[in-house]
């Protein structure tokens, strides 16, 4: 008698949403490693937590219960809190040392190494600035039809 | 003695100078300028003892009885204290011919007539230079730690010359050499004083290098290392290298190689610590220790042993004539070069010092004759010369506490109209070691010359003495009263009928070495006389001058310091007549167990006084005599001096003969060059080794460092590669 | 399982070769030392490989009942993956936000099929409505104008992707042994039947197909939350009091030193 009897194999779609799960969370991973800003880590910490939502509501799915469904309203909880919180510290962070970069934080290296600076940044296509002309005033402009197309660089 | 056993009186002996050792360092500060008092306590009662031993033995021996007919029978007296080391079965009994093979040393004293007259010598000369120390040591720092250290040399030497165990007699031999140490470095505050020290105890370590390996041969090949017999727990008799079974048969030395090995090897040992060639370089450094440790150690006592250990193993050396010949010829050469280096000195001190290096070389030229006669004659010689060389070092120092510590003859002069009882004791003691009669130098002189000249020419003395006992006992012309009618034999055949066997250096045992040996003795007594009276006038004759380094000092020293000179000038007087005349010395040491030996005792003489040798002698010590006082006497020490008669000469003589030179460039150096190398190799090869080794965890400290960049998100993949590789090994071991 | 489109190819390749894309794709598109023609050149090739890891992905997945299922999921799917991926490797954090939205459009779409309906219109309401709202706040406030030098490199590009590559092979294997035969070391016996009994209300697995529109799913949901869950339910509330507390102290406290950290703007 297999004492594993009872044990359904998952079917297509919660292995699917499993997969799904995997892959998103994969991304998540990769994010939080590899990024310098700031905000887009934790935009990636978010995209992880979603990964796991998923594979949750799927094993949710497979076992036929609620447990996944509960977890996953908690994790939202937990996600809603900590982004309040870990914005607050971004921010005290920007307040500190005017930028969004998490290489700016290496007080707590070993004594004798030096920074770990940036070299060679690669450049930017920046697209040069284009400030509205301002006529003199009280009189409108004449409208520049390639001006109001583009829009500044964000 | 009524009250005490002999026994007793012979651990007093030691115990005595070892309790004032202790007390006055235990009591040195709390006493003061008293300082001295446990030590002359000690050392007094242990004369005390010594003499009233020497008297007892003496009776015993029957010393001055009548009687020339018996034979000299050995007297000894053997206590053992404990048992100091026991290695093995003491039962166990090892092959025939040799004792057991169990290591036994008993802590164990002897008395017999060298020991006991050794002994009256140590402690009297002893007794005599504490209180001498009184006055010269009187404000030094150091008074309370030059007692105990004169102290402990007396504990030393008298259990040296008391022990009756080879490792026993090694251990002191030690000790007195550690006490030579002590006492050159007293003042150690001062390089040369430091630098002679160590001197003295490497050189002496050579020697006692060489007394160790005797000792391990000794046991090899006689399987004990006592001098008395000793009965094991089952009975057995193992006989003592000295004892009565092994010295009444002619065969039980051993001779050949290993005999002579052991005996160089004995010969190592004593030319270490009685400076002889070519370990003599100490004696002459050791001038920077205070003079009244100078006149103890370097005069009378320490350098003494080596000829109480040539002495004490006479059988042994008689089965070897090879090696006995080759300590006559380093004595006598010794005796001679010395006293060449000694004429072009200007330190009074050092002129002593050769003059003790000659003395010595004297006695082991009789030592190394073989006969009875060289036997007791060496033994004689030691002790006049102790006399009379530790007051001429006393009165040295005496010059040389009064000149407020100059000794360099060429700085004063004239000193006998301030210094008058210095000066006459100075003459007195001069005179006994010129070799002037009726002074002691002069009959212990005369026996050792007799000693040689019978080797040289033994026909001269064996007719001599065919006719002496026939004519009957002529008590003034024949003082010595020996037993033994076998006054024919010569001492060669005398060692040959001893069975042994020869060796490769028994060629040098021929008359005309010995006839050699006996005009460098004689010229050695000339420049013996000339000088010590050189030293004599530039010091006492000739204008009064006194360096400015004296200041208010320039008079006579303390009653202190005067009385031990007068009364070792009056024994430098009387002893060798007295000695010499009631025959007493030679036959109370004839009955000493080594002497009683067929090989040594069949070369007993009926002495008569050699008129002959007598003359020869007293004529060499007037041309010396002479010779100084037309170079010296009553002119200015600071004259010319030697060189424009020696010229180049001089020059050898007065860097001494070049031997400090030599040892230095063929020794010293190269354990410099050594040592420098072991250095250089400590600190960069090991020291790089470690140092290397250690700035491994550094190195890779420096390279793991970098993990810790402060980079937060490098630490994040760090633990998600960790993670990665766990859930990699588990997936892995879990597929199988 | 393995799809009938490459039978010749063995499941162990298949999955290296799709790790192998994955890493290599991920490396390509995230931000790097490149510059101009090099780094656009590289982010064709990335999204190019990252296609083909992709397709490996779907190529090797399972397929679902009927083709219209099928299309939904995998347009949902492709939306919330892709966006991801997009987030992920965007240099603007403003257009990272964005794709985020996307994203989170995507798993609202997957979470909906898979039958969480609640979820899939919270995840709408709270994501993308407030944390993602918040995120742009802070952008507004922080992000200097332009590309910031930060944005344009990462942490260890490679050492990262090849990580995240390996955390999926990983998964995915585990996923694609969950339909082989288990090992019996590993499941309890006995945890199914105590999981359907003690649910109030079980739903059977896989007997029922797609559920998207079940009777009662928010009630449902309510009372098994308000009913087993509701200490967690409690804490959870008051873990939000704590959090709003609490950042409301950060910042009140980080005022008083905006003055002193105004000089410190000027570091480069």
């Amino acid at each position: 008698m297999n004492p594993l009897a009872d044990v359904v194999t998952p079917s297509p779609l919660v292995l699917d949403g499993l997969v799904v799960g995997a892959i998103l969370f994969a991304l998540g991973v990769v994010g939080i490693l590899a990024r310098r800003n700031l905000i887009v880590m934790f935009l990636c910490a978010e995209l992880m937590l979603q990964g796991i939502s998923v594979s949750l509501v799927s094993w949710s799915r497979h076992h036929g219960d609620w447990g996944g469904h509960v977890l996953v309203i908690f994790v939202l909880t937990v996600a809603a809190c900590e982004a309040a919180v870990a914005l607050v510290f971004v921010l005290q962070a920007f307040a500190r040392t005017g930028r969004l970069d998490s290489a700016a934080w290496q007080s707590l290296r070993e004594s004798n190494l030096s920074r770990t600076i940036d070299h060679e940044l690669p450049a930017i296509d920046t697209v040069p600035l284009k400030f509205p002309k301002l006529s003199p005033a009280g009189v409108e402009p004449a409208a520049d039809e390639d001006a109001a197309l583009e829009r500044e660089h964000v | 003695m009524n009250d005490l056993s002999p026994s007793t009186l012979l651990v007093l002996v030691p115990l005595l100078p070892l309790v004032g050792a202790i007390l006055t360092v235990a009591l040195g500060r709390v006493l003061g300028p008293r300082a001295h008092l446990p030590a002359i306590a000690g050392t007094a009662a242990a004369f005390v003892v010594a003499v009233m031993l020497l008297t007892g033995m003496a009776r015993e021996v029957g010393v001055g009885t009548t009687g020339h007919d018996h034979a000299a029978k050995p007297v000894e007296m053997v206590t053992t204290l404990w048992e100091w080391a026991t290695v093995g079965d003491a039962a166990a009994t090892g092959d025939a011919g040799s004792a057991a093979r169990s290591f036994s040393i008993p802590v164990a004293l002897r008395l017999d007539p060298l020991t006991a007259t050794l002994l009256v010598i140590i402690t009297g000369v002893g007794l005599l230079v504490a209180i001498y120390s009184i006055g010269y040591m009187h404000d030094d720092p150091g008074y309370p730690r030059f007692f105990a250290l004169v102290s402990v040399f007396v504990f030393s030497m008298s259990m040296l010359v008391m022990a009756s165990n080879f490792l026993l007699v090694y251990v002191f031999w030690e000790a007195v050499g550690a006490c030579s140490y002590l006492l050159i470095g007293f003042w150690f505050t001062k390089p040369e004083a430091a630098k002679a020290a160590k001197k003295a105890f490497l050189v002496n370590r050579i020697g006692d290098f060489g007394l160790a390996v005797a000792t391990f041969l000794l046991w090899m090949t006689y399987g004990t290392l006592n001098f008395h017999d000793t009965t094991l727990a089952d009975g057995t008799l193992v006989p003592g290298i000295l004892g009565a079974t092994r010295l009444a048969d002619a065969s039980a030395y051993v001779g050949g190689v290993v005999g002579t090995a052991i005996c160089l090897l004995f010969l190592l040992a004593a030319c270490g610590k009685s400076a002889q060639l070519p370990l003599h370089v100490w004696l002459p450094d050791a001038m920077e220790g205070p003079t009244p440790a100078s006149s103890l150690i370097h005069a009378a006592t320490m350098v003494t042993a080596g000829i109480y250990l040539v002495a004490r193993t006479a059988p042994l050396f008689e089965a070897c004539p090879g090696a006995l010949t080759l300590v006559s010829i380093v004595g006598a050469t010794t005796a001679l070069v010395a006293a060449l280096i000694g004429t072009v000195q200007n330190d009074l001190k050092r002129v002593l010092a050769y003059s003790t290096i000659s003395q010595l070389g004297y006695m082991f030229a009789s030592l190394g004759t073989g006969t009875l006669l060289g036997f007791t004659a060496a033994i004689f010689h030691l002790v006049t010369h102790a006399f009379f060389k530790a007051l001429l070092f006393m009165g040295a120092g005496s010059v040389m506490h009064s000149m407020g510590g100059v000794i360099d003859m060429r700085r004063f002069g004239g000193l006998r109209r301030i210094m008058p009882i210095t000066a006459t004791t100075f003459l007195i003691g001069s005179l006994a070691l010129a070799g002037v009669a009726p002074f002691a130098g002069f009959f212990s002189k005369d026996e050792i010359l007799a000693s040689l000249h019978s080797r040289g020419w033994p026909d001269a003395h064996g007719e001599h003495h065919e006719a002496a006992p026939a004519g009957g006992h002529a008590a003034t012309a024949t003082p010595f009263h020996l037993a033994f009618h076998v006054a024919s034999v010569t001492p060669d055949a005398a060692q040959l009928a001893g069975g042994t066997r020869g060796s490769a250096l028994d060629a040098l045992n021929a008359p005309a070495t010995w006839r050699l040996l006996f005009w460098m003795s004689l010229v050695t007594a000339a420049l013996t006389a000339f000088y010590t009276f050189r030293a004599v006038f530039m010091t006492f004759t000739g204008p009064t001058r006194v360096p400015e380094e004296a200041g208010h000092h320039a008079h006579e020293s303390p009653p202190s310091m005067t009385i031990p000179l007068v009364i070792l000038a009056a024994l430098a007087a009387v002893s060798g007549w007295w000695l010499f005349s009631t025959h007493s010395l030679a036959s109370f040491l004839a009955s000493t167990p080594s002497f009683t030996a067929p090989s040594v005792a069949s070369t007993a003489t009926p002495p008569a006084f050699h008129w002959d040798l007598a003359i020869q002698g007293t004529l060499a010590a007037a041309i010396g005599i002479v010779v100084a006082a037309l170079g010296h006497l009553g002119r200015r020490s600071d004259g010319p001096q030697m060189e424009r008669f020696l010229g180049p000469l001089e020059t050898l003589f007065a860097n001494r003969f070049f031997f400090d030179q030599i040892y230095s460039a063929l020794i010293v150096k190269p354990l410099e060059l050594i040592a420098t190398l072991a250095a250089l190799v400590d600190r960069h090869v090991i020291d790089g080794l470690v140092d290397a080794i250690a700035r491994v965890p550094a190195g890779l400290g420096a390279v793991v460092r970098h993990l810790q960049s402060g980079l937060v998100q490098r630490y994040a993949l760090a633990g998600v590669i960790g993670t990665l590789l766990i859930v990699l090994a588990l997936v892995a071991r879990a597929m199988g | 399982m393995i799809a009938s489109i490459l039978p010749s190819i063995s499941p162990g390749t298949l999955l290296a070769g799709g790790v192998t894309a994955t890493a290599a794709s991920l490396w390509l598109l995230l931000p790097g030392g490149r510059s101009g023609a090099a780094d656009r050149t590289a982010r064709w090739l990335g999204w190019l490989i990252g296609i083909v890891a992709l397709a490996s992905f779907i190529a090797t997945g399972h397929r679902l009942g009927n083709v219209g299922e099928e299309a939904v999921f995998l347009t949902v799917a492709l939306v919330a993956v892709i966006s991801g991926a997009a987030t992920v490797v965007s240099r603007s954090p403003v257009y990272a936000a964005i794709w985020f939205a996307m994203a989170l459009a995507g798993v609202s779409g997957v979470l909906l099929v898979l039958g969480g309906q609640f979820l899939g219109v919270a995840t709408i309401v709270v994501y993308a409505g407030a944390i993602l709202v918040m995120f742009l706040f802070v952008l507004m406030l922080a992000q200097p104008a332009g590309l910031a030098p930060y944005d344009r490199v990462s942490n260890e590009p490679l050492l990262a992707a090849v990580a995240g590559a390996v955390l999926l092979g990983i998964l995915s294997l585990s996923i694609g042994r969950l339909t082989a035969e288990p090992p019996a070391c590993c499941l309890m016996g006995g945890t199914k039947a105590a999981l359907l009994a003690d649910s109030p209300a079980a739903e059977p697995a896989a007997a029922a197909g797609i559920d998207m529109l079940a009777d009662n799913h928010v009630a449902r949901l309510g009372g098994e939350l308000f009913g087993r869950h509701l200490l967690a339910v409690e804490v959870a509330g008051v873990l939000l009091l704590v959090a709003l507390i609490g950042s409301i102290a950060i910042v009140s406290r980080g005022a008083a030193d905006a003055e002193s950290a105004a000089a410190r703007r000027a570091m480069p």
